[in-house]
């Protein structure tokens, strides 16, 4: 690879996180903002008919507005009006009534943890992120991190701070004997740098607006060290090294996780009479309908080592019949020696527990079939099909459980 | 957003120094072997919404988008759409903004369209990566389901239009300008279009033709003319009539 082409992999790289991405740890221990504000008599954009103010700002909200209306027909966008209503409660919340309306709101389903926001007010959470916050304190921590960017305008900042250091780039290049090189990347650093000192900005704000509509804002860093330990339990089971630490460093877009943890805990315990309400409960309750169908998309992501993680924590020693039917379906899936004698075990824990989830039986079968009890398991098999003659997958388990 | 705007930068900033090959200079269109429009009767097109973007090409190269520009472009390439299939004696018919279920279904056509055309585009129009078994086969479809489109909009055909230009703002062809001195080469401005067309009873894609250099400014009614009559190249005829094709091989 050339040189020019390990830039531009790294660019890539750097460029596919959002919420999250990691660099070299730095002790910045007091964020202060280091960026100006643009035009700072201009309306806030979240100002009711706020327009875009110059031709940079106007094509940066056409092409959002173009991403939003594919977004909009997507068919990873979650309708399920109580969900949504519930996400914009939080927002709402979060950063007040005169701001949130300006947000229109769309839950993607995807096993990703991230959000964000476009600056014509698009703002996107991901359905991965919903199944790793634990509470309405954190996911108003994530919001009011989005919000923040949104209210200054980041994208427009960016966008402005890249096309000078670009075109400062287009000159050095014809610096002869290397120098030009160098100097290039001495920019191009100074355009990731500036990234990162707007997330810092925006995680800070974040802090503010949680606090604002009465959240603890302890919770802020705990997205960050959930994630660093998930991070950890991924690389265990994969037996590599951690990639908490490690995402991009001279090139990475956000703060490395272990820096956003250190100073969000610093300002949170900067807060005079903070609040108390995390909102764990009401959480939970939201989210009832929605943990089996994310966990499922969690199964799949094939991070055995993580998803275990998630699961534990969503469970703590309360393990329901749904996590059981999730673990049962995530050992069935790796299938390494006794995980079928493992899923099974979860699986009758389940049915023990009065579960009629009828995939359970489908689940216990073909993990007993795998485990050299083939006799159960396809009585199982016919058990599920007898629960649910309709299901798409019904003509291959009949199959499996042996014709009729 | 963000990580979008880095891509951009990244895929613009290293234009500059990159092999002059890197440039695809070549236009090319193909069309289902043997097909024409039946003699008479009318043949209807439903046109789906151009997908356009016009911006400016900043000196490191990235893309600065342009709102007015891009609005201009659509409306002027639709208008020169609608004039050069008069002279063809085609129908055409805009598909109309849509909601709900459609709009899903409709977007799913336009994903599934773009990438069988990025397909085409990659093996089959250009020289060097073309796949063996589709050197003689133009046989692309994106099945037959494509008809629920001719339900919500009407038509016998769908046509699908991309244009994309982002024209070289003064600093970089300043840098352009100083490249040359150096002996470096810096290109200026993106010009690159493509169109397609579907039959709707089938789901077949029946012609496409794609232009990586593409001439005519879109910002103008003439500029968006000749913008069109090259995105058409090869577009099929009538049975019995003259191929397209020949009466506008001129255009470069």
């Amino acid at each position: 690879m050339t040189r020019r082409g390990r830039l531009a992999a790294a660019l890539l790289a750097a460029a596919c996180v959002s919420l999250a991405a990691a660099g070299p740890a730095s002790a910045a221990d007091s964020p202060k903002s280091k960026l100006q504000a643009l035009e700072p008599g201009a309306p806030p954009p979240w100002t009711p008919g706020y327009q875009p103010l110059d031709k940079d700002e106007k094509g940066l909200w056409m092409e959002a507005d173009e991403a939003e209306r594919t977004v909009k027909a997507s068919n990873f966008v979650v309708h399920d009006e109580a969900l949504n209503a519930y996400i914009r409660s939080v927002l709402c919340r979060t950063v007040g009534d005169d701001r949130c309306h300006a947000a229109r709101i769309y839950v993607i389903r995807t096993p990703f943890m991230n959000a964000s926001m476009a600056p014509n007010g698009m703002m996107q959470v991901w359905t991965g992120l919903l199944l790793r916050v634990r509470d309405e304190a954190q996911l108003a921590a994530v919001l009011g991190h989005e919000f923040g960017h949104f209210e200054h305008r980041d994208t427009l900042r960016q966008f402005r701070d890249l096309k000078s250091k670009t075109g400062a780039m287009a000159w050095l290049s014809f610096l002869p004997y290397g120098v030009g090189l160098i100097a290039q990347f001495a920019v191009i650093g100074g355009a990731f740098e500036y990234s990162r000192d707007m997330e810092r900005d925006a995680d800070i704000e974040g802090l503010r607006f949680m606090t604002r509509g009465g959240y603890s804002p302890r919770a802020a860093p705990t997205v960050w060290t959930q994630f660093r330990a998930e991070q950890d339990a991924t690389a265990v089971a994969r037996q590599q090294k951690s990639r908490k630490d490690k995402n991009g460093g001279f090139f990475a877009t956000h703060p490395n996780s272990a820096e956003r943890v250190q100073y969000l805990t610093h300002a949170a315990q900067g807060i005079p009479n903070p609040p108390t309400r995390f909102g764990e409960t009401e959480y939970r309750a939201a989210m009832a309908n929605w943990w089996a169908p994310l966990i499922d998309d969690q199964v799949k992501l094939n991070d055995f080592g993580g998803t275990e993680f998630l699961l534990s924590s969503l469970a703590r020693d309360n393990w329901t019949a749904e996590l059981l039917y999730a673990r049962g379906e995530l050992y069935r899936s790796r299938g390494a020696p006794g995980d079928f004698d493992k899923a099974a075990g979860f699986y009758r824990q389940a049915l023990d527990q009065g579960s009629t989830l009828p995939e359970l039986r489908r689940g216990l079968g073909l993990a007993l079939i795998r485990a050299g009890h083939p006799e159960d398991g396809r009585k199982a098999l016919k058990d599920y099909l007898a629960m649910k003659p309709d299901a798409v997958d019904a003509k291959m388990m009949a199959m499996l459980a042996g014709g009729e | 957003m963000l990580r979008r705007l880095f891509a951009l930068a990244a895929a613009g900033a290293l234009v500059i120094g990159a092999p002059a090959a890197a440039q695809i200079g070549s236009h090319k269109d193909v069309a289902k072997s043997g097909f024409t429009f039946p003699a008479t009767g009318p043949v209807k097109i439903l046109v789906f919404r151009p997908d356009v973007q016009v911006g400016s090409q900043t000196a490191g190269g990235m893309n600065e988008p342009n709102a007015d520009w891009t609005a201009t472009a659509r409306k002027e390439l639709t208008e020169a759409l609608a004039r050069a299939q008069q002279s063809r004696s085609n129908e055409l018919v805009m598909m109309p903004e849509l909601e709900g279920d459609q709009a899903a279904l409709l977007n799913d056509y336009r994903s599934l369209f773009r990438a069988v055309a990025t397909a085409v585009i990659q093996h089959k129009l250009f020289v060097g990566n073309r796949l063996p078994t589709k050197k003689a086969e133009f046989n692309w479809t994106l099945g037959p389901g494509a008809s629920k489109l001719a339900e919500i909009g009407g038509g016998d055909y769908g046509l699908f239009i991309f244009s994309n230009d982002s024209y070289g703002s003064a600093g970089r062809k300043a840098v352009q300008a100083v490249g040359f001195l150096f002996g470096v080469p810096v290109s200026v401005g993106v010009h690159t279009g493509y169109a397609g067309l579907v039959d709707l009873h089938t789901g077949e894609l029946v012609w496409i033709n794609a232009d990586m250099r593409m001439g005519g400014d879109v910002r103008q009614a003439d500029g968006a003319d000749k913008r069109i009559r090259e995105l058409l190249n090869g577009f099929p005829a009538r049975a019995g009539a003259t191929p397209v094709a020949a009466q506008t091989s001129s255009a470069r």
